[in-house]
């Protein structure tokens, strides 16, 4: 690599780059490492020359290579340095400029068109996986075979000639295995999936074309689709695309199963909705919860012994409360979406690597805040890259080690005491603790005599310096971007943790708070201010005597339960509230634990049990130690939610929950 | 960034005092301010504050604005003057910031609307270092009376790193 960077005079360097990446991908190169190679390809361009707009679009078209696409995208790329300029522009062929035009004839109609194909197009993808281990299920197949027939026709009705086209071919296809002409075997369910892709990128593109961006030039890939289909039509069942022979095997076994094989309700018809919309109309339905507790609690109400009026009050509650239910409900999806996605990636990961895997999927339907799922879906996608490039052996190895061939990798989600848990498991070969601990030591993170223990040692991958990408872009490979895994999980004030035992596997375990949801809250008063500790988080609360309370240089500072001691964090200081209870003897003491640290928060008293609605305190507060947000209480002030792991922190103590007493 | 109706200037600097336009009056402390109109979003009764710790003084906390959590600055602290208890005649101003969203603004009484035009509108002489002129679009001068036009997206602006900072 050149330290000044390639810029256009030289040119034939970039491509002297490309042909070494071409030479090794011939030579049998992992896609992760091709992917690498365009990252530091781009790099290499000098981002000041006339060649800087194109660095963007390779590292763009790296991040996007997957498995099966290594071939077009070396060829995009190429296409890209060899005419720059021209392809900064225009590319080489423009696809059918029809599809544009009649988008923009009416933008309303086509970005309905957009948002409910790409939903077909999703549906479609989840179905097939599904198919493929049961090719037989007749109502799968239609289930697969209509949407297709939905998108062709409203392409058809919007004159989006080209993708009318692809989506008809693919119908045509199905339409022969609907009708027992045609076996459905792992290259039909190939084609089908590579027809989603194409689909997809044409209908996503679609806005961005008709404002006048240059799009992905598909006119290669939809000629070769084209082509695949009519000759498996004309064949009947032919080997895979761009992958001979040697794949298949892997794709017989890699299936993906589900303990209850549950399906997705037919009748389950939904809306989309803007979710600014639905945000405004929960808030008012928090509102008219909280007017209606104001007017069941207002004195004149109360001393009324109208009977009539006391029944239609309580009509009030029973409609207001199930209003609230049913809307606290709308923010909530499953996770089965984000898990169809990984069944996609696990299947091409399986062929593509030749490591024959079966995904076993529980608690799809696990409902979480919707903005959670929105932000899980990358982390665990890094995830299972790692699990399958590194976690899971060859086949041979694994005879060797005496294991089944088919490799089992577990993805499951369910709640647990207030959060929610997913959990990504491999029956691989573990983490490889002397291997982590030479990079470590190799990268600066350790001392070479450190000692350590073998946890911690496992623990340095999430360590920022551990990965060996320099670049944000990284998508994952070569052990790298578990930083990146980690701190998505603690923007959503998640935690990760590893269990490995060599030989037998690693699992990672997600644990998310509620905390952009709804949580179950206990709310505690000092002095005017009022604030919610969620449940999960309390321990218990007492009314500690003086023989419990311990002092240090005169001061209250730890308080004994069962012979532990516990740090007290009077909660009234540390926030500077002026009028809170001061005498710990006559205030209330509640244990929190967080991360298994105990921490005694005095307040002046417990209030009641809860169930709040989180909200941010927004932008201009970022972050405030030990809250976590606000809840709106049930007369319409807000109390502070308090947050345990915050709360040690501030108190700089607290003591180990398991272990002996001090 | 600021909503100025503009009358006057055409090369008018940043600060130059071409604000023309319809303003909220207030009083703050004995004084009078006053705020683009379109700035504000409603003006509500003062009610109970839900204190945030670990912020500076001027930021009061926050309120439930219909279901809306938004933060509430006491203009009286923020300027310097003495904390005083609420009246019945203090409000907060519920106004938009850039960047920010929406803010209350805690002030003693609000006035009026006035229609100010831009000549009657001069800029902050320049008091010194003690005195920091910079969020004050202009003084205007009404009848007998002069009231400071606040350039909110400054005075709050500045609020940013120090909330988004505060511990």
């Amino acid at each position: 690599m050149t330290s000044r960077g390639i810029n256009g005079s030289d040119r034939e360097q970039a491509e002297r780059m490309l042909d070494r990446i071409q030479t090794a991908v011939d030579e049998g190169m992992p896609f992760d490492e091709v992917r690498a190679a365009l990252f530091d390809l781009s790099a290499a361009i000098d981002r000041d020359s006339d060649l800087a707009p194109i660095a963007d679009r390779i590292s763009v078209l790296a991040a996007a290579l997957g498995a099966d696409s290594v071939h077009e995208v070396i060829s995009m790329v190429r296409a890209l340095v060899v005419s720059p300029a021209g392809a900064a522009e225009a590319p080489p062929e423009p696809p059918p400029p029809d599809d544009v035009a009649a988008y923009a004839a009416d933008q309303e109609l086509g970005a309905m068109f957009v948002a409910e194909g790409l939903d077909h197009l999703a549906t479609i993808e989840s179905t097939i996986l599904q198919l493929e281990t049961a090719p037989d299920d007749v109502k799968l197949l239609n289930d697969v075979f209509r949407p297709f027939h939905t998108v062709k026709g409203n392409a058809g009705v919007l004159g989006l000639m080209s993708i009318q086209e692809v989506a008809h071919k693919l119908e045509t296809l199905l339409d022969r295995v609907r009708s027992g002409h045609h076996a459905m075997g792992p290259a039909e369910v190939d084609v089908v999936l590579k027809g989603v892709d194409l689909l997809t990128l044409m209908i996503r593109e679609l806005p961005a074309r008709a404002a006048g961006q240059v799009g992905t030039d598909v006119t290669r890939r939809r000629a070769d689709l084209l082509d695949v289909v009519t000759s498996l039509i004309e064949n009947g069942p032919s080997p895979a695309v761009h992958e001979p022979a040697a794949a298949a095997p892997a794709v017989a076994a890699s299936g993906v199963s589900s303990p209850k094989a549950d399906r997705r309700d037919d009748n389950q018809s939904t809306v989309k909705v803007n979710t600014r919309k639905l945000d405004a109309l929960l808030d008012m339905v928090g509102e008219l919860v909280i007017a209606q507790s104001i007017l069941a609690e207002d004195p004149v109400l109360v001393r009324s012994r109208d009977e009539r009026l006391n029944d239609r009050l309580a009509q009030l509650k029973r409609i207001t409360s199930e209003l609230q239910r049913n809307a606290m409900a709308m923010r909530m999806v499953p996770i089965r979406q984000t898990f169809q996605k990984m069944a996609r990636l696990v299947r091409d990961m399986s062929r593509q690597s030749d490591k024959p895997i079966s995904l076993v999927l529980s608690g799809e339907d696990t409902e979480l805040d919707r903005k959670v799922v929105e932000h899980l879906t990358d982390p665990l996608m890094h995830m299972i890259r790692n699990c399958i490039d590194h976690g899971i052996e060859l086949a041979p190895d694994r005879a060797a080690a005496g294991k089944p061939i088919t490799a089992e990798l577990r993805l499951s989600a369910f709640h647990q005491a207030g959060s929610i848990v997913v959990v990504i498991g491999d029956d691989g070969a573990g983490l490889n603790t002397e291997k982590i601990r030479t990079v470590a030591i190799q990268r600066g993170l350790i001392a070479e005599d450190a000692v350590m223990s073998p946890d911690a040692i496992h623990q340095l991958i999430f360590h920022a310096g551990f990965s060996t990408a320099d670049r944000v872009t990284e998508i994952s490979g070569r052990g790298v971007g578990m930083d990146v895994v980690r701190r998505n999980v603690e923007a959503l004030r998640g935690r990760i943790d590893i269990q490995t035992a060599a030989g037998r596997g690693t699992t990672f375990t997600i644990r998310l708070p509620l905390t952009l949801a709804i949580v179950d809250g206990l709310v505690l008063r000092v002095g005017a201010e009022r604030f919610v500790i969620p449940t999960f988080a309390v321990r218990e609360s007492l009314r500690p005597s003086a023989e419990q309370v311990h002092a240090l240089q005169g001061r209250a500072r730890m308080v004994r339960v069962r012979e532990k001691l516990i740090p007290l964090l009077h909660l009234g200081e540390a926030f500077g509230i002026p009028d809170a209870c001061p005498r710990i003897l006559e205030a209330t003491v509640v244990i929190i634990e967080d991360a298994d640290r105990l921490l005694a928060l005095v307040v002046d008293e417990l209030i009641g049990k809860y169930e709040v609605v989180i909200k941010s305190l927004g932008d201009a507060f970022g972050n405030v130690r030990g809250v976590a947000g606000g809840a709106i209480l049930g007369d319409g002030r807000i109390g502070l939610i308090l947050d345990a792991g915050g709360l040690l922190a501030l108190s700089g103590a607290g003591v180990d929950a398991v272990g002996t007493a001090a | 960034m600021e909503t100025r109706v503009g009358i006057a200037g055409t090369d008018a600097a940043r600060h130059q005092p071409d604000a023309g336009g319809k303003y909220l009056t207030f009083a703050l402390g004995g004084e009078e301010y006053g705020l683009p109109v379109l700035k504000v979003r409603e003006i509500i009764k003062a009610m109970d504050i839900t204190h945030v710790p670990q912020v500076p003084g001027h930021v009061r906390g926050v309120i439930n604005l219909r279901g809306r959590v938004i933060p509430v600055i006491d203009l009286r602290l923020k300027f310097g003057f003495m904390a005083q208890e609420n009246t019945d005649h203090t409000c907060i101003i519920v106004v938009d910031v850039v960047h920010l969203g929406m803010i209350g603004v805690v002030v003693d009484s609000v006035s009026e609307v006035l229609n100010i035009s831009g000549s009657d509108i001069d800029q902050a002489p320049d008091f010194g270092d003690h005195v920091t002129t910079d969020y004050i679009l202009g003084l205007a001068k009404v009848k007998s009376s002069v009231k400071i036009l606040l350039d909110l997206d400054r005075v709050l602006g500045a609020e940013a790193p120090v909330l988004a900072e505060s511990f």
